[in-house]
């Protein structure tokens, strides 16, 4: 596809989700409901991930500078933050080691269970045969 | 021919925030490859840039928003397109959707927990307490959350932003000092901890990374909004 298709087909995916969104009135945002719209058209092989590669690599190589004008908002707000700086970046940077640590240790910790739940069944199979 | 009328009709249009964001960031990328620091974050570099600029020379946020909002635009087709990245990794998905899940539901409540508690601990209101909550999801969910708990939506979106600039910069130096093994479980961190600008970050670590870090947008956005409500 050419690559202003492959954008016009990505827009008209957010658009969709939009349309969702607004429909069934959802509190969950269009973005992620485009994401699993697009997954599913994946999924079903409407349309293949060849098809728009090089929009979704421009996209995602820059996706950084796209939070640069949410960054600069808060130059406009900062009169909400005053007083208050230190303990909101202390939040900030106390919960989000947290999380990452919590998260990435349960899915490591619920892998292994996983693996030694599976072993035995497998040896299971293998009296069966035997 | 009026110079500072000029200077004022330029400066409020589209193309002006654009350049300017676009330019800032490069540099920024510039200055992150020289120094290799973490701190030296792309985007903080970027943001700080854009900010002194307008301030020194007064020009109005809402002259250069006129193009911010044209980037900002962009962030939903950003977000969608991590589908490639979920469905190029369907096999491990599938396989390993249980410690997925479980990984997700414990980041949220950890996430949230730990962001109510310190609120209390530092003695800050409620409503700087529900503005912070939803800070770990991608910005559209967090607005949403923090709207409908009459929280102050500009102070989430910059929590937003702080939490993924820290994600992105720190992630890591985070996967090496906890010592995780598993791509899947580092990438889902990350996305559970620092969504979408965590995720620009994690795809730059490796491909499962990238698409755990998505999943995880998706997921823990979901989990907190169910969650959240109930915690404050």
């Amino acid at each position: 596809m050419k690559t202003i298709l492959q954008a016009a087909f990505v827009f008209l995916i957010c658009l969709l989700g939009e349309g969702i969104v607004h429909l069934f009135s959802l509190s969950f945002p269009s973005s992620v409901v485009s994401m699993i719209l697009l997954f599913f058209l994946l999924l079903f092989r409407w349309v293949r991930q060849e098809q728009i590669q090089g929009f979704v690599r421009f996209l995602q190589q820059n996706m950084a500078l796209l939070f640069v004008p949410a960054g600069v908002a808060i130059m406009e707000n900062y009169s909400y933050l005053k007083g208050n700086v230190l303990p909101f970046l202390l939040v900030c940077v106390i919960s989000t080691i947290v999380t990452f640590a919590v998260t990435a240790y349960t899915v490591q910790f619920t892998a292994a269970l996983q693996r030694r739940r599976t072993k035995p069944q497998t040896n299971q199979k293998e009296d069966g045969v035997q | 021919m009026n110079l500072s009328e000029t200077a004022a009709y330029l400066t409020s249009s589209p193309f002006f925030g654009i350049t300017l964001s676009i330019l800032c960031y490069e540099l920024g990328c510039a200055v992150n490859r020289r120094l290799k620091t973490p701190v030296a974050n792309p985007l903080l570099i970027a943001v700080v840039l854009v900010i002194l600029l307008l301030k020194a020379l007064k020009i109005p946020y809402e002259g250069y928003n006129q193009g911010g909002a044209v980037i900002s635009m962009l962030l939903a087709p950003a977000t969608a397109s991590l589908a490639v990245n979920i469905y190029s990794q369907l096999e491990r998905l599938k396989q390993q959707l249980l410690p997925i899940l479980a990984g997700a539901a414990a980041g949220t409540v950890a996430s949230v927990g730990c962001i109510v508690l310190l609120c209390k601990a530092f003695g800050l209101d409620r409503t700087l307490t529900v503005s912070l909550v939803p800070k770990s999801v991608t910005t559209p969910i967090a607005m949403g959350i923090s709207e409908q708990l009459d929280g102050v939506v500009p102070v989430t979106v910059a929590a937003v932003v702080v939490t993924g600039i820290l994600g992105a910069a720190f992630a890591p130096v985070l996967i090496k000092v906890f010592r995780i093994k598993d791509p899947v479980a580092a990438g889902l961190g990350i996305g559970a901890c620092s969504h979408a600008l965590g995720t620009s970050k994690a795809l730059e670590i490796g491909e499962i990374e990238g698409a755990m870090s998505g999943i995880a947008i998706g997921v823990v956005g979901l989990f907190t909004v169910i969650l959240a409500p109930l915690f404050v």
